[in-house]
């Protein structure tokens, strides 16, 4: 069950296994990394320049730069892991009947994985300055 | 029922908001995905997307993402200090001040590319 308590002394002594602790401690450390990963990304795309103004050229010469690829590698997946988790809380606490709960999980964990896949690929499938400019 | 009072409202906003950002962020990698496929069909699903609908549905999860992450920091502060949950109710109407302090800002800026066409 998830942890629901106001401290990590409290979250130890409430957390049913070591596993959900480490996903209460994700959750807080995750969430501080992507309040500045997440607001710095959507500051560059759609404040410095118009979001309508985004097309092919723009994406592909941000993904082949070096520090664009660690930068999204590293939100990608934190952010995926930190959605899951959480949608995971609030199914446990609205699905009773035990079936479609492990139903509808496990379709977003299948979900969640293949995309962080396919983004991955993504983000290594332009070449360092060889596309866009 | 629960007459819910801050605490309770910022809770339900931290997960509505956090639902529709995960599905906001499902849709964003897989349009995003199409750019292994090339310009043609990149292009056509980015254009799909500048349609006012969606970018009005945009700036809504900008708005989304505001609360989360500045409830979040109040979550933060609450969890690893020894006074935040007593203030918690005055914190949260300090996340609703900067929320309005960063978002209206934002929506002025957005608001007339959306109708206005003046990104392309």
């Amino acid at each position: 069950m998830a942890i629901k308590t106001r401290n990590f002394n409290e979250a130890r002594q409430q957390a049913s296994t070591n596993i959900e602790l480490i996903w209460w401690v994700f959750m807080r450390v995750s969430g501080l990394l992507l309040v500045f990963l997440v607001l710095g990304h959507v500051f560059m795309n759609n404040i410095l320049i118009s979001n309508t103004s985004i097309h092919y050229d723009y994406v592909a010469s941000r993904f082949s730069q070096p520090l664009f690829k660690v930068y999204d590698l590293v939100m990608l997946v934190l952010a995926m892991l930190h959605g899951t988790n959480g949608l995971r809380y609030v199914i446990d606490d609205y699905f009773q009947h035990a079936g479609w709960r492990n139903f509808i999980k496990y379709t977003l964990y299948f979900v969640v994985l293949l995309l962080i896949g396919t983004g991955t690929m993504l983000l290594f499938s332009f070449p360092f300055d060889k596309v866009g400019g | 029922m629960y007459r819910g009072r801050e605490g309770q409202w910022a809770f339900y906003l931290h997960r509505i908001t956090g639902v529709a950002i995960l599905l906001y962020l499902l849709i964003h990698v897989g349009e995003l995905t199409a750019a292994m496929f090339g310009a043609k069909y990149s292009n056509a699903i980015l254009g799909f997307f500048h349609q006012p609908l969606f970018q009005l549905g945009l700036l809504s999860v900008i708005g989304a993402v505001l609360y989360h992450a500045l409830n979040g920091l109040r979550v933060l502060i609450m969890d690893f200090t020894s006074w935040g949950t007593r203030v918690q109710s005055k914190l949260w109407y300090g996340v609703l001040l900067i929320f309005a302090l960063l978002y209206i800002p934002t929506i002025i800026k957005i608001m007339p590319e959306i109708f206005g066409g003046g990104g392309h």
